[in-house]
């Protein structure tokens, strides 16, 4: 396939705003799939994409489609859309010329469609704008131009009205991708030149590497050098995805598809490695990507010691698919032996510990999330922190700094207030506000990271009954007054308990978290005191009364039995805690640091 | 384990239901007691297909013989005669048994003491639950105060041994008036007093009542209150606490229970009964009707089985023998168990010596007050 006959492009929406059924209605109009084959979020393959209604991985599918007489290649390489795979997207984008930009008809421009479009035209992509939904009763068709005009620049004579859900507008649509996004340049002559956009381990053919080709042609057994790994392998399969993999002989200058080289490792397979021939010829390294950033971390354990390597096999097994997410053994006092793990956002957080749970069968204990941040020490020295148990005495840090993000609200106008107020509850640095339309605004605030991925997300939307989204991105790390708070239960500090917050924060935060542990960890027969202290100053306290009576009065023949039954339920739920001390700590207890006090009042 | 030499028998009928009661019974059904007698007769045939007399014995020894409820002095002198007609038939209480029945106030009256005596009776329970007519109304009982003045007055003079159930912890109940309730039933002198915490069961009316937030359960240090004053105030006025919930006069407790908590085996017959065999508990089915129905066409009756290896056994042991102020006997325990004590609960032991809930003097365990009061909380370091 010569590449004036190649496009390549992704489509980029707000998550919701119908990607996967535009996707499923352009497999199905260029007769990829048949109609009766097609089930909903064709390309969405992880079991916990389809309950979930979400994209969390890329995918590539090849589709053909005649226009004008002539037969193209469409290469739809699709993304995720929420804000924690900010960094699949634009490891998409880089494989193609040309981006849709799906609008939902009634939600308009949100956080992350203005997110996605940037990214898309910071890299020269053509846009096929688009607004979806357009048969819905509410769509509000003129305003959402206005918004798109606003917001991004769009010409509103160049946006294709459609519905994914009918098929309106779909063929326009194809013939826009044809005629407005360039083909790929690059030579299917020149030496091979490809990029490693995403991979995948199939336990049979071992990883599947997906590729975009940039200059060159791939033949099927001729040998391959991965620049970045220094490894050389054998192309024992290659093919494109149609969504299934269909094997074929080459793959040249600006097609997309996959290699199968007998790669048991996928250490070896490095999204953003160029792949070239081996020896003198070979071609210069691309720029690749940026590796992913971890934005959270939290202490992954397993509820059960003695199932730590069983932990570690599943964590090993998810990373040969996830690459995103990486973790570290680590050991706590109060959970023994277990791991930090690193994320994206808190939903990759989310979907880690799912598929942990479902996949390999583990209990497990998470402890809260946090960010990192970075130390200089009076020595000079700079660290990165990503367990609050790693920060040094006082007297030994010069600057304490912690992420920002600069966050972009859309939001309806009349609720500007409320959103400028829970920004500024959070220590937030107000920027701007830019109005979309004369419903609509963007606000745009620099918040710590902090603040963010606890629960602005979730407290966004309910003061926007639900309208306003947000996306953010990190612009740096800046020195904040910043502390370890400790938490004590029975006057031992527990270290998996332990916070980093902002001085100011500490007396509410400390309240708020031993107010919280104390409903979740049940009476003993003694007085439990906990406590919440920065060093050795303890600046909250509260008290768990002991167990005053707890005696079953009546024991007789017909008795016995059930009580028995009882008794052994309070056994088996002292199974699933963790004791400290004499104290048994609920699970869920360790996820109580996550309560910020936030309704301040 | 041999033969059991303890039974209890079960009559559902009650005039009417208490709020907080959730056991088995049906109220205001005797239209049901005729096919009662005749199901319970099926059941003892359980002890021997063939009446006894024709094999020539007088049927199952029995030292203790306890007839609960339900209230079965709500089938009245002539039913009691019937209902002993039937038992003797199969079961024999020997000479100096103890052999008790439950009783509402109400239903003590000179004709039921005669009809008790003449069958065999030698103690009577009397459920009184409280002696202020406040608390009464509160727990929904169709007695009154003076009834239950006058009935153990009548049981007493005629030689009965007296046991009178009270109740702590009842809606709107003041410590105070649980002092009264004590002073005035140590004043009445039965030889025994059972307190109970009242508890609040799924399923009763008081609880979902509760839940809609129209009765509210007493404070837990309240009702710690209330239990200890009882154990104060029954010491003093000569009552030995022997188990969580009993007191006795000295030679008094109740021997029928003593059996149960001294794991050896027991019969029982009724629905919701629950027999024992040393090692399995079987309980019949709970609901009346089922019961009679599945006996009466020869069906299986039995509804939970509890069925227990050595071990499980052993230790359900330990816990209902500590539920007993006298604690556990090491030897005595080894000696009916077949395990060490130590083996099956010495790291617990020690910890709650440790921590004051127990005391141990190398024979004998026991738990101290402190231990008492939390007891359910320390069981799951027991049962397996």
């Amino acid at each position: 396939m010569d590449c004036k006959h190649i496009r390549n492009f992704s489509i980029i929406a707000h998550i919701d705003h119908g990607k996967s059924t535009l996707a499923d209605r352009l497999l199905e109009r260029t007769g990829t799939v048949e109609k009766r084959q097609l089930k909903e979020q064709m390309l969405d393959d992880m079991e916990l994409e389809r309950q979930r209604g979400i994209t969390i991985k890329a995918r590539a599918v090849r589709m053909e489609y005649r226009h004008a007489g002539e037969v193209y290649e469409l290469n739809l390489i699709d993304t995720p859309g929420h804000v924690d795979f900010h960094y699949e997207v634009s490891r998409s984008l880089a494989c193609c010329e040309g981006a849709v930009l799906l609008v939902d008809a009634f939600q308009g421009v949100e956080a992350q469609t203005v997110a996605n479009a940037y990214a898309a035209i910071n890299l020269d992509l053509a846009i096929v704008p688009v607004i979806n939904k357009v048969d819905l009763v509410h769509a509000r068709v003129d305003d959402v131009l206005l918004e798109m005009e606003q917001s991004l620049a769009i010409d509103s004579a160049e946006v294709i009205k459609a519905s994914a859900k009918t098929g309106v507008g779909i063929d326009d649509l194809l013939a826009a991708i044809i005629e407005r996004i360039p083909p790929p340049k690059g030579d299917p002559h020149a030496i091979l030149r490809a990029l490693i956009f995403d991979s995948h381990y199939d336990s049979y053919r071992g990883a599947i590497t997906y590729v975009r080709v940039i200059d060159g042609t791939i033949t099927k057994g001729q040998k391959i050098r991965f620049l970045e790994t220094s490894t050389t392998h054998d192309v024992l399969e290659l093919g494109q995805f149609v969504p299934q993999r269909r094997a074929c002989e080459t793959l040249s200058a600006g097609q997309v598809g996959y290699l199968v080289c007998n790669i048991k490792d996928v250490k070896q397979v490095h999204i953003g490695d160029t792949v070239t021939i081996p020896g003198d010829q070979a071609a210069a390294p691309m720029p690749g990507y940026k590796p992913p950033q971890r934005m959270v971390y939290c202490g992954l354990y397993p509820s059960e010691g003695e199932n730590f390597e069983e932990l570690r096999d599943a964590l090993e097994k998810l990373v040969i698919n996830d690459p995103s997410f990486e973790y570290a053994p680590e050991s706590s006092e109060a959970l023994g032996f277990g791991f930090r793990c690193g994320f994206l956002g808190l939903l990759h957080m989310e979907i880690i510990q799912q598929r942990l749970e479902k996949e390999a069968d583990l209990d497990l204990v998470q402890t809260a999330p946090n960010v990192t941040y970075r130390i200089k020490k009076t020595t000079g020295e700079t660290i990165e922190i990503t367990n609050p148990q790693d920060v040094p005495d006082t007297g030994q840090i010069d600057e304490f700094l912690q992420p920002i993000v600069r966050t972009n609200f859309l939001v309806p106008v009349e609720q500007i207030g409320p959103v400028m107020q829970l920004c500024t509850d959070r220590r937030g640095v107000y920027l701007k506000t830019e109005y979309l339309s004369p419903t609509r605004a963007m606000l745009t605030f620099d918040l710590p990271l902090a603040e963010v991925i606890y629960d602005l997300h979730d407290r966004l939307k309910s003061v926007t009954r639900g309208y306003g989204t947000m996306d953010y991105e990190l612009i740096g790390y800046f020195p904040a007054d910043l502390v370890r708070l400790d938490i004590l239960v029975g006057g031992k500090p527990v270290d998996a308990l332990s916070i980093i917050c902002d001085r100011r924060d500490a007396d509410r935060r400390g309240r708020a978290i031993v107010k919280k542990l104390r409903g979740e960890i049940d009476r003993h027969m003694f007085e439990i005191a906990l406590q919440a202290a920065i060093g050795t100053k303890v600046i909250a306290r509260e008290t768990i009364s002991a167990m005053r009576k707890n005696v079953t009065a009546k024991c007789y023949g017909g008795d016995i039995s059930r009580k028995k039954k009882l008794w052994a339920k309070q056994k088996e739920g002292k199974k699933r805690m963790k004791s400290i001390g004499s104290v048994d700590i609920p699970q869920k207890a360790f996820m109580a640091v996550l309560d910020t006090g936030t309704d301040r009042q | 384990m041999g033969q059991p030499r303890h039974a209890y028998v079960h009559v559902p009928f009650c005039r009417h239901r208490c709020g907080y009661c959730d056991f088995t019974l049906v109220a205001g059904r005797d239209d049901l007691i005729d096919r009662y007698y005749a199901a319970l007769g099926r059941e003892l045939e359980r002890v021997s297909p063939e009446p006894p007399a024709t094999a020539g014995s007088p049927g199952l020894e029995l030292d203790t013989l306890y007839l609960g409820g339900g209230t079965p002095s709500h089938l009245g002198p002539a039913g009691l005669r019937r209902l002993f007609g039937l038992l003797h038939e199969r079961l024999h209480p020997v000479a100096g048994a103890e052999v008790t029945v439950e009783a509402n106030p109400l239903d003590v009256t000179a004709d039921f003491l005669a009809a008790a005596a003449d069958c065999g009776v030698t103690r009577v329970s009397l459920g009184g639950q409280s002696l202020d007519a406040m608390t009464l109304r509160a727990l929904d009982r169709d007695h009154a105060p003076d009834d239950v003045r006058r009935a153990a007055g009548l049981l007493l003079a005629d030689g009965f041994s007296v046991s009178v159930d009270l109740m702590t912890a009842a809606p709107g109940q003041s410590l105070a008036a649980v002092e009264k309730d004590l002073d005035a039933v140590v004043g009445l002198g039965p030889q025994h007093v059972s307190v109970y915490c009242l508890t609040w069961e799924k399923g009763t009316s008081f609880e979902s009542q509760r839940r809609k937030g129209l009765l509210q359960p007493a404070e837990e240090s309240l009702e710690r209150q209330m239990y200890e004053t009882a154990i104060d105030r029954l010491g003093t006025g000569g009552y030995e606490h022997y188990e969580v919930s009993n007191f006795a006069k000295p030679g008094a407790r109740c021997r029928h229970n003593e059996a149960y908590w001294d794991c050896r085996p027991w019969e029982a017959f009724g629905p919701g009964a629950a027999r024992f065999d040393g090692r399995t508990r079987i309980t019949n089915h709970r609901a009346t009707t089922t019961w009679m129905n599945k006996v009466l066409v020869g069906d299986d009756f039995s509804g939970d089985v509890d069925a227990m290896t050595a071990e499980d056994a052993a230790r359900e042991r330990v816990v209902v023998g500590l539920r007993r102020r006298d604690g556990l006997d090491r030897e005595a325990f080894m000696d009916a168990s077949g395990f060490t004590l130590d083996a099956l609960a010495g790291n617990a032991i020690a910890s709650w010596t440790d921590r004051g809930l127990a005391t141990d003097d190398g024979r004998r365990v026991r738990l101290t007050h402190a231990g008492l009061l939390v007891s359910d909380a320390l069981w799951a370091d027991i049962l397996k």
